[in-house]
């Protein structure tokens, strides 16, 4: 059985972990020979991250009223570059969480929202100058999660549930400020087809409940569900590990079914982010093996 | 550098791409307010064509009564008069100082039921209580459960417990005066303990867009009988009404009144057969309205109430009360003891 032993690294200290990685550690499938080229090392850049913020959201199922209030989420993001062509092509997996709380303009209700989503894609990426990484590629992903108004009687929630194809887009710019290396990144992704979940424009969940399921999955497309996430973070690299500080705008607005829901938040975000290398003791590290970040 | 440019350009246009499906505004004043409120039952409520309301011709005759000089109380006032054209025990605006209600779908008719009647002079203040259930066996062996609410789930053990005590009467006489409702739920859980098949209960439907005649077709559902070892009931039942058996509990007789072995036995029902939907005012007052219809198993409205089986309509004799005498319980005593 393959015995897998993850160990943080950054590409740095990857260096300098090669001599001891002859006698100790070896490197499973990341350790890749294309060819009759070098060995190649695909560390995986990984990232933990906290984003609050403010929320803006307004379902008309519950309410014609715009809620406003806070947003918390906890998102992770794994990049790593693909096997089959690691020069230029990376996958992305990202997931999070998060809740909302948010209150009606004359401050006597509340609504919440919790979501969930996660999606993989892969993307094309062009070296465009020195230091300059523009990317491009899809991805798919899902989205589900609920509005729920406290004081509603029989229409308390909202569910939400989307699976859709993405098209997504980062430009990177690994520079220094000062002496500090630091990664500059802009990732814009905006869904362009699917499927999403709305019941009938007054349809109780009771009747969905009691088997009434005409009519609730709808092709998602742009002009009935349209959504984009614009990020833009700032990995400041500190030896192995580096401090991520960015800003993350989420908008979606969806009509089906004549009800309409519209959700905006502006979430600030602080987490940790390295790059890490699965490895084997079987497997012999090469000391000759390039490393192929997905992002640094 | 053109490259760069049109990079810059693209990032900018994705940070401006915020696309919006519009969703109708009001401004918080009286006449917003106003405004909002008639809209949201022009586009949700649900009865306006089996009540015959015209809904514009209520807007010309209230909203010239809106001003903004008007204080937030003779707002309320004004708007709950126009939600009293709906006549809708369903229907209520709630502000932090008052809860509106049209009340005359009740207080127009006689009550029929007094609980302390039965309480005293049929049961001695001696009956068994399970939850929000009172239950005992009358004198002439019929067994009598009181069920004052449905607003709380009813456990399965605590009707095994209750049909279990009573297995020796005769009858069954399930009092459900001014029970105004609560889960459909919990009907489900009472019916399902005098049905041995699956049955039709009903049919729901509901609005599929903001005209008046906007619905989807009436999709019917059926309830099971109760999971194997639990106790049933076959024996014959009467079910006690008075104009306050409303909502949840008009929509319990429209499904009992179907079975075998059943009576409706008092007074017309409240009806109240629309499901309601929440919805509010930018002033953050609620509103409280009929949305979706729930038919009965003939596919027809009980929004207007449920007549007694025939020859099972009767009024509480208020002189026989003063003397402990419930004569619906009477006549439903009479009946099963046939």
């Amino acid at each position: 059985m393959k015995r897998l032993i993850l160990i943080h690294f950054a590409i740095l200290f990857a260096f300098c972990c090669r001599a001891q990685s002859e006698s100790s550690l070896n490197i499973d499938d990341s350790n890749d020979i294309v060819g009759d080229s070098l060995p190649i090392l695909r560390p995986v850049t990984s990232a933990y991250m906290l984003e609050l913020g403010a929320s803006s959201i307004a379902d008309s199922y519950l309410s014609p009223i715009t809620y406003k209030g806070a947003t918390a989420a906890f998102a992770y993001e794994r990049m790593q570059a693909m096997k089959f062509d690691p020069q230029n092509w990376v996958m992305q997996l990202s997931a999070r969480v998060s809740v909302d709380r948010t209150r009606n303009i004359a401050d006597n209700a509340t609504s919440w929202r919790f979501n969930g989503s996660v999606s993989w894609g892969m993307l094309h990426r062009w070296t465009i100058l020195p230091g300059l990484t523009l990317a491009a590629g899809a991805s798919t992903g899902i989205d589900a999660g609920c509005i729920y108004n406290q004081r509603n009687s029989n229409n308390p929630a909202s569910a939400k549930f989307a699976w859709t194809v993405n098209a997504s887009a980062y430009l990177a710019y690994n520079t220094k400020i000062g002496n500090l290396p630091v990664t500059l990144r802009y990732q814009p992704e905006i869904p362009l087809a699917g499927i999403f979940f709305s019941p009938d424009y007054d349809e109780l969940y009771y009747e969905i409940y009691l088997g009434n399921h005409s009519n609730l999955i709808h092709f998602a497309w742009p002009g009935n569900r349209f959504a984009i996430s614009n990020n833009i973070s700032a990995d400041l690299h500190f030896g192995s590990t580096s401090l991520r500080l960015g800003y993350r705008h989420y908008s979606l607005s969806s009509e089906a079914n004549k009800i309409v829901t519209n959700i905006h938040t502006h979430s600030l975000i602080v987490g940790i982010s390295g790059e890490w290398i699965s490895l084997s003791r079987r497997q012999q590290i090469s000391r000759n093996a390039r490393i192929i970040s997905a992002l640094y | 550098m053109t490259r760069l440019k049109f990079i810059f350009i693209s990032i900018i246009s994705l940070f401006l791409a915020t696309a919006c499906h519009d969703m109708p505004e009001f401004a918080d004043n009286p006449k917003g307010n106003f405004e909002a409120l008639w809209n949201t039952l022009d586009r949700h409520y649900c009865f306006f064509n089996e009540k015959g309301i015209d809904w514009n011709d209520v807007y010309s005759r209230y909203s010239p009564m809106i001003s903004d000089k008007m204080t937030p109380e003779e707002l309320f006032d004004v708007c709950a008069e126009m939600l009293n054209e709906l006549r809708d025990g369903h229907t209520n605006l709630s502000s932090s100082f008052n809860t509106s209600y049209y009340r005359k779908w009740w207080s127009d008719y006689p009550q029929n039921f007094n609980e302390r009647i039965i309480e005293e002079h049929y049961f001695n203040f001696n009956y068994r209580q399970t939850g929000n259930i009172s239950y005992g066996i009358l004198n002439q062996n019929i067994g009598y459960i009181r069920i004052p609410s449905l607003s709380y789930s009813i456990g399965e053990s605590n009707l095994d417990h209750i049909l279990y005590y009573l297995k020796t009467c005769d009858g069954l006489i399930i009092d459900i005066r001014d029970n105004g409702g609560g889960l459909l739920t919990a009907v489900e859980t009472i019916v399902a303990r005098f049905i041995t098949e699956r049955t039709l209960a009903g049919y729901i439907c509901h609005k599929t867009g903001p005209g008046h005649d906007d619905f989807s077709e009436p999709y019917p559902f059926f309830y099971n009988p109760a999971e194997e070892g639990r106790i049933m009931w076959g024996k014959p039942v009467a079910i006690l009404t008075n104009r306050s058996t409303f909502s949840a509990a008009n929509n319990l007789v429209s499904i009992m009144r179907t079975l075998p072995n059943v009576k409706i036995v008092g007074a017309t029902t409240g009806g109240g057969s629309g499901m309601p939907f929440t919805s509010e005012l930018p002033n953050g007052w609620a509103i409280r309205f009929s949305s979706a219809p729930v038919l009965d198993p003939l596919s027809m409205t009980t929004e207007f109430g449920i007549e007694p089986s025939e020859g099972c309509a009767i009024d509480l004799d208020p002189q026989a009360a003063l003397n402990g005498v419930d004569t619906i319980l009477e006549f439903a005593i009479n009946l099963l003891s046939r």
